[in-house]
């Protein structure tokens, strides 16, 4: 008889969607306090947020959208206001939303965001710059844009680090001095990366937990968990919040509960891309049934993984290397040829048995190349993939048939090469 | 006029075979450089031959092993050319891997597959404000001028890399002469013996460009042209990195429209703005990339309106309309887009956007619309 495969799901992680709530009705009364109001792409917002402004991060917000079904409506009002519907949905939701606040379009209330002061505008995507020059010239909006290259050659590290370095120092940050009037608070900065190293320190220690076979997590609940480690740096609550999860984790690591009822999972999947905000309950339904479990990625991966590499008493210093620097700096692992280490690796740590790769129809900025990035890796580690197509918040992109066939063809692979 | 323009006919008819045969009868290396900001001068100081990588007119085939179908026309058509092999007369390969996502793709898709001897990585930055990206740029040219050096065991000096520059300026300004023709004498040449003008020069050596130049100008100003009043003027607009299926040009000629200019990649776009030679060259080739006009949607600029430099050209041409012609999948032009058409649309610009893709399915829908689109403005 079939297995029937679900998932236990986990306590602690009931405690985010309030987090994350307060989160964004902060930022939404924000102009009503009289505090300046930010919005970032890319890794830039720790910057505005020592200046004690309310920030909002690109892919952050989008999560936000797609997690409580208010993407769609925005998308829309983007569409009806004159974007294309090929344009990246994160620019689409960007504009959508300030055309929406500058008319007056209806959206729901909870998804609405003030306009900002400053638009901080990392450009680690190349796209990330066209809708902050979309608010400049429709809107007036001023905007700091920064350019953030992914290292496509390790040798070209050591001249960008210094690029980034000087754009953060000579042209942010004397932004947001003008802005806020007043100097740039270095020991704020130095106060939010304490909280977020020790915040991550205590999520890598539930990372060990996905190592476990079974596992006794999902990608899905640590997708929903990142808020602390990203975009609400420097928020204490984060550590009680991953201090319980540790604790239920240890706890049914003991009681021998997997993650995947009712004995562990099958199939032990790496996901490569976003997160598929607005459908996370689809893609659940398309892995849970076949005893396949997410486990780890690249994108996931990115929220300050090397907790021991920050050093909050050079903060800016210690920004950039997050990206940038000698050791793990994280733009490298962008360029494809480096990907192809970085998820080796992850297949070692991790046990992986197969590669989901997330193909976002509108936004390429983690799909380079990566048909040849799945051929690689199964020369390299024998590790079998597929590319799924489909997008992170837009339904008209995602194709159920497509997926399904392609999910199957990977669960039939690894049986193959286990039956081998 | 028509033996230089038959020449040009050939040569890009075929850029594989001329191309190819260029490096047999030279015994240069080819160097590959994906369109748009590669500085070919660079190339040329270090007597390789630069030529810019370009759409096939076929479709895409073993590429799509490599590329997603939603990538844009040239991405995927330079993909499966190199993939089949077709492109094994170039010696190396240059992008420009900041320019937009999809140039990402190509360095470990031709490394894995293609294994030229020499691949060049550039990262020209967007034109934020500050010093630090001038001194970027400048640290990111000399980077590939030394790259280029130890490929071609040639070391290219100040001077060697302004006598580059001189040619390409010369080139320039012989491409401007025929514009400026072209404006007098409307209808002396159609718009795709003109993109094919520019396209030859982008896959011929400057030098001998040039002279090909030289001889067509010299029969062009002798040679009577049309009236002012022959048709209405419309500027094309957009088409970014790739050449645009001649297919659209003549049609839109064929229904009576005139192209007087025009604000294409493979047009005027290709040879804007000299490189001012009074300085050290690789500051020279910085300033040049680090001008903002033509407006270019890749490269961040933030205080001019592309839509107003637009205006600027239809009030210089007397045009009336604006054709954008915009390449499928291409996200810098697409984000911009809707800023375009409103400013249009404020300025009373008649305007219509025409998607461009590398397998046209079917001509009669933009024929329709293009029709409509002159009989809005007056014409057919």
């Amino acid at each position: 008889m079939d297995v029937q495969y679900k998932i236990n799901r986990l306590e602690a992680t009931n405690d985010i969607r309030p987090m994350v709530n307060r989160h964004w009705a902060d930022l939404r009364s924000a102009k009503e306090r009289g505090e300046k109001v930010g919005w970032a792409s890319g890794p830039s917002f720790m910057f505005p947020y020592a200046m004690g402004m309310k920030c909002h991060f690109m892919a952050g917000y989008a999560s936000y959208c797609g997690g409580i079904g208010a993407a769609n409506d925005v998308l829309k009002v983007a569409e009806m206001t004159g974007d294309l519907p090929e344009t990246c949905s994160y620019h689409r939701l960007h504009m959508g939303m300030a055309e929406a606040v500058k008319r007056d379009l209806p959206v729901m209330p909870e998804a609405i965001l003030p306009l900002p002061d400053l638009m901080v505008a990392g450009r680690y995507c190349t796209e990330q710059s066209h809708y902050a020059e979309g608010l400049y010239r429709r809107m007036g909006i001023r905007v700091v844009p920064v350019e953030l290259p992914f290292v496509f050659r390790k040798e070209d590290r050591p001249r960008i680090r210094e690029f980034v370095y000087r754009q953060f120092t000579e042209v942010v940050i004397p932004a947001l001095e003008d802005v806020c009037e007043k100097s740039f608070d270095y020991d704020r900065l130095s106060e939010i990366l304490s909280i977020l190293k020790k915040t991550a320190t205590i999520r890598n220690k539930c990372w060990d937990y996905f190592k476990t076979k079974p596992s006794t997590w999902t990608l899905w609940d640590y997708a929903v968990s990142m808020a602390p480690v990203i975009y609400m740096m420097g928020d204490p609550a984060g550590i009680p919040f991953y201090e319980k999860l540790l604790k239920e984790l240890e706890e049914r690591n003991e009681k021998g509960i997997p993650a995947m009822a009712p004995e562990g999972e099958k199939y032990r999947i790496y996901w490569d891309g976003w997160i598929p905000w607005a459908f996370l309950g689809k893609f659940m339904r398309k892995f849970t049934p076949n005893g396949a479990l997410c486990l780890c990625g690249r994108y996931p991966w990115e929220m300050f993984p090397h907790p021991e590499l920050l050093d909050p008493e050079h903060p800016v210093d210690t920004v950039v290397d997050y990206m940038y620097g000698e050791e793990a700096g994280l733009a490298g692992n962008m360029a494809p040829k480096h990907s192809i280490d970085f998820i080796s690796d992850l297949i070692d740590e991790y046990s992986i048995d197969g590669l989901v790769m997330f193909s976002s129809k509108s936004c390429r900025m983690w799909n380079l190349s990566y048909l040849d990035v799945i051929d690689a890796i199964d020369k390299k580690k024998g590790i079998p993939g597929v590319v799924i197509e489909a997008d992170m918040i837009d339904p008209d992109m995602v194709s159920d048939s497509q997926i399904d066939t392609r999910l199957e063809a990977l669960f039939e692979t690894i049986d193959g090469r286990r039956r081998k | 006029m028509e033996e230089v323009l038959s020449k040009i006919e050939d040569i890009t008819s075929d850029p594989y075979t001329y191309v190819a045969g260029i490096k047999e009868r030279t015994e240069k290396k080819i160097i590959g450089c994906f369109p748009m900001h590669v500085p070919e001068e660079i190339v040329h100081a270090a007597d390789m031959i630069p030529v810019v990588i370009w759409r096939s007119n076929e479709s895409v085939t073993w590429g799509h092993a490599h590329v997603p179908p939603y990538d844009c026309g040239i991405t995927r058509s330079f993909v499966d050319d190199a993939v089949r092999g077709k492109l094994h007369f170039m010696d190396g390969m240059v992008f420009h891997v900041r320019q937009c996502l999809q140039v990402g793709e190509f360095p470990l898709i031709i490394e894995r597959n293609v294994k030229p001897a020499y691949q060049g990585i550039l990262y020209l930055p967007p034109i934020y404000e500050g010093e630090a990206v001038k001194s970027f740029l400048r640290k990111d040219l000399e980077s590939f001028k030394d790259s280029l050096e130890d490929f071609s065991g040639k070391k290219i000096s100040n001077d060697s890399l302004k006598n580059s520059i001189e040619i390409y300026n010369e080139n320039r300004s012989l491409l401007q002469r025929v514009y400026e023709i072209r404006r007098e004498k409307p209808g002396i040449l159609r718009a795709k013996d003109v993109m094919r003008i520019v396209w030859s020069s982008m896959l011929m050596l400057k030098e001998d460009h040039n002279e090909l130049l030289k001889e067509l100008i010299n029969t062009m100003e002798k040679k009577p042209g049309g009236t002012e009043n022959d048709g209405i003027k419309v500027i094309p607009v957009g088409c970014l990195c790739q050449t645009l299926q001649f297919d659209f040009l003549d049609m839109i000629e064929d229904l009576g429209m005139i192209i007087p200019d025009d604000d294409l990649y493979v047009g005027s776009r290709y040879f804007a703005n000299p490189v001012h030679l009074d300085g050290n060259p690789i500051e020279a080739l910085a300033d040049r990339y680090l001008t903002k006009t033509p407006l270019c949607p890749t490269k961040g600029v933030w205080d001019v309106h592309w839509g107003d430099e637009i205006i600027k050209m239809l009030r210089e041409n007397k045009a009336k309309g604006v054709i954008t012609i915009r390449v499928k999948y291409c996200p810098p032009h697409t984000c911009y887009y809707p800023d375009f058409k409103s400013k249009m649309v404020e300025e009373g610009v008649p305007e219509v956007m025409i998607d461009m893709e590398h397998e046209v399915i079917s001509l009669e829908g933009i024929k329709t619309r293009l029709q409509s689109f002159a009989e809005t403005m007056g014409g057919v």
